[in-house]
């Protein structure tokens, strides 16, 4: 099968939905001629031309906004928030409109907008340009979040997004816009609320979302090498969540650690631990850990910023721990 | 500690760990004054807070030995609850009731903690110091666990530990003294625990034939500082060690006495099932006797009919064919003892015919003994390496007895096992079906 990078795969997906139905559009802060600064939609405005992809100036909540009503009045829109830190200024838009108004209006004003950002450190942007803030929406009913791992998914969530007729909240991590992964020719989608095994394992789940997928993969190839078999699976969609997946994994290799990038506390990864908790508990043999990004403010120092995130080796190291019976709170 | 009828002693708590007076800040009660436990008896402030004393008894308060505004050392009886309003008789400012006191070595006293307001007694857990120990005032001395919570007191004072005078598991009231720490190094550290406190005669002799160069801990009555033994009989497992003991019947208990470190995980069961059975104990290692009763042997007269019609001559492979089907797992090994001799047979699942010698040192699933040809007739041997079934007469009756550890079978496996077996016997017609 061929290999395109995420970047393409998304690129390739918008195109296909806005020759599909010509209500659909994108609108955002350099989208058009700069096709974003990470190049993702390049080519696109000489498709579709600037009345289907709407450059704005430097206004979040008013472009968001636009995005909601036109959303109400029969459009596709996806909106585009060049980095997810910017989430923080379309707050009202999102959570208290666009969430909202399906339930307000008594089911007459659905909003079938995609909200296209990005997540994830490592990349030097500071602490104002590095966050991975999906746990703020997520925690909203009435938004749907998904959470794309590599090209494919981020090609077949991305067209799910478009064709679903309430507001879904989409996070690319923008350090793997340039990874490539094998997806297919063909028109596929991926439906919400189906977990991927990314691989098999017996002895400890690894659960990881987003760019913690493939630290999980390669924590789970360190560990293969000592005798662990570790267990991948990857919700591809936060929200709906495919609880039973995950379940049925932690049922079966009674460890879980669950990897995110988000701040550790009152996170994606306590969300998944408890519902493990309560759902999976006499099936456990050690406590459900969280592994998510420290609660601070993302460094600009390289060095520093390194250290903040899950590493595979951090992982693996959590795993062992896990696997020798070592309680890690064991009073 | 209960107070049957006598007077209630009431004292100044100790609302603080590193608290040594508390100060009356008015009394809620006034002598004579009829109180129920409960009520308020008087406001104490310490250095971090103010707060109500409740009654721990009903009466009359009597005896009311220190006024609003007076500092009082921590443990010292203030004032009693007594079954009748007495007439105020003035009392000396009282010591803390220590019994033996003089006995004990100089220092500051440390008193079992108030650690909540209906608090009688304290739950020693562990000391975290042996006696003759050097302690920093911040070092955890000992533990203690009441009727809400385990907790870590402080020394309190630096110096050594001259005396400990409650052992881990004992409860001490309230305010009693439980240690000394004394500033220089103890030449003569006394032990004792809170019953030698009801008898200090016997306790002092030992604490004076004591060797006074260095304290010598006793080893056997000074727990060790990680203490692993928990007193409230808690065991750390995970959840699914736990259910996986229970659905098999296993004990976490014996991994505990066995000194197996927690906390146990899935593997550990498989160290609690290795480990060598006692004889008698717990539950999960009790053994299970059961005995039938049958009117009619009708294996007799299978066994005459297998002979004759389909030349079974070993009635010995019948036996054990009839015990393999009754554990219902499809093959099995049954050892077969008669006339002290023991065979092992492999029975596959079908024919008698299909019977075979198991090979040499198959561990077999169950014991059948044939002691109908002997004068015995009941068992109970205790369980053995596999279940056993037993047949042998009682006068005209044949009694099949199943004797196996808890852990071979579980009840219900057990009643299955013999009831099957029996019934295989009564009518062998009923296995061919």
């Amino acid at each position: 099968m061929r290999e395109i990078t995420l970047s393409q795969a998304v690129n390739e997906a918008l195109a296909e939905e806005m020759r599909r139905d010509e209500t659909v559009f994108i609108i955002g802060e350099d989208v058009a001629e700069a096709g974003t600064p990470f190049k993702v939609l390049s080519g696109l405005v000489e498709e579709f031309g600037t009345a289907r992809v709407v450059d704005t100036p430097i206004a979040e909540p008013g472009f968001m906004g636009l995005g909601v009503g036109a959303a109400m009045t029969g459009s596709r829109p996806v909106v585009d928030l060049m980095f997810g830190d910017f989430i923080y200024l379309i707050m009202d838009q999102l959570c208290n409109q666009a969430a909202k108004s399906y339930y307000m209006s008594g089911g007459k004003l659905n909003v079938p907008l995609v909200l296209r950002t990005n997540l994830g450190a490592t990349r030097r942007s500071a602490a104002q340009h590095s966050q991975s803030l999906h746990a703020l929406v997520a925690h909203i009913p009435g938004l749907k979040v998904a959470m794309p791992s590599s090209a494919y998914e981020a090609k077949g969530l991305m067209k799910t997004a478009i064709r679903d007729d309430n507001p879904v909240v989409i996070f690319e991590d923008k350090l793997m816009y340039n990874d490539k992964a094998p997806v297919p020719e063909d028109e596929f989608l991926i439906p919400f609320g189906e977990a991927n095994v990314k691989r098999e394992g017996s002895d400890i789940t690894l659960i990881g979302t987003s760019s913690m997928v493939q630290v999980c993969e390669a924590a789970a190839e360190i560990l293969a090498k000592e005798g662990i078999e570790a267990e991948v699976i990857d919700p591809r969609t936060i929200v709906p969540l495919d609880e039973a997946a995950l379940l049925e994994s932690a049922k079966k290799t009674s460890r879980v650690i669950v990897v995110d990038e988000g701040h550790q506390s009152y996170g994606i990864t306590g969300e998944i631990a408890g519902r493990i908790n309560e759902k999976a508990f006499y099936h456990l043999d050690a406590p459900v850990l969280r592994m998510g990004a420290m609660d601070v403010p993302v460094p600009f120092s390289p060095a520093l910023e390194d250290i903040t995130v899950p590493t595979p080796e951090a992982v693996a190291e959590k795993a062992r721990k896990l696997m020798s019976g070592e309680m890690i709170h064991a009073a | 500690m209960p107070h049957d009828n006598g007077p209630h002693d009431v004292i100044m708590p100790a609302l603080g760990m590193a608290q040594e007076t508390g100060k009356i800040v008015a009394w809620q009660k006034s002598e004579g004054d009829a109180v129920k436990t409960g009520d308020v008896l008087f406001e104490v402030e310490t250095d971090k807070a103010t707060m109500e004393v409740e009654a721990q008894a009903d009466g009359f308060l009597n005896g009311v030995r220190a006024a609003a505004g007076e500092d009082v050392p921590v443990g010292n009886v203030i004032a009693q609850i007594g079954s009748e309003a007495q007439a105020s008789e003035p009392v000396a400012p009282a010591a803390p009731e220590t019994g033996s006191a003089e006995a004990l070595p100089e220092g500051a006293e440390v008193i079992m903690p108030a650690l909540g307001m209906a608090q009688d007694t304290g739950l020693i857990v562990a000391w975290h110091k042996a006696l003759g120990d050097e302690v920093a005032a911040g070092d955890i001395l000992f533990e203690v666990e009441t009727d809400k919570a385990t907790m870590d007191v402080e020394a309190g004072e630096n110096g050594y530990v001259a005396a400990l005078l409650a052992e881990a598991g004992e409860a001490a009231p309230v305010g009693a003294p439980i240690a000394v720490i004394s500033a220089e190094k103890p030449a003569n550290p006394v032990q004792r625990s809170q019953a030698d406190a009801a008898a200090p005669a016997t306790s002092q002799t030992k604490a004076d034939s004591a060797p006074d160069s260095k304290p010598e801990p006793e080893p056997a009555k000074v727990p060790q500082a990680p203490a692993p033994k928990r007193t409230d009989g808690r065991i750390l497992a995970s959840p699914k060690a736990r259910r996986l003991a229970l659905e098999q019947g296993l004990d976490l208990k014996r991994l505990v006495e066995a000194g197996h470190p927690q906390p146990y995980h899935v593997a550990d069961l498989e160290v609690l099932k290795a480990l060598p059975e006692k004889t008698a104990g717990s539950a999960a290692t009790a053994s299970r006797h059961l005995t039938a009763e049958l009117s009619t042997d009708g294996f007799a007269e299978f066994a005459a009919w297998a002979s004759e019609s389909e030349g079974l001559n070993d009635t010995n492979t019948l036996l054990a064919g009839l015990a393999a089907a009754s554990l219902g797992q499809g093959e099995a090994t049954i050892t077969v003892e008669s006339f002290d001799q023991a065979r092992a047979y492999a029975v596959p699942a079908g024919a008698f015919s299909a019977i075979t010698l198991a090979e040499e040192g198959a561990t077999p699933e169950l014991i059948l003994r044939d002691l109908r040809m002997s004068r015995v007739s009941t068992v109970a041997l205790g369980a053995e390496e596999a279940p056993v079934l037993t047949l042998s007469y009682a006068g005209s009756r044949l009694v099949v007895t199943l004797e196996c550890a808890g852990h071979h079978l579980t009840a219900a496996q057990a009643v299955s096992l013999l009831s099957e077996f029996a019934g295989r016997v009564e009518q062998p017609l009923r296995h061919l079906l």
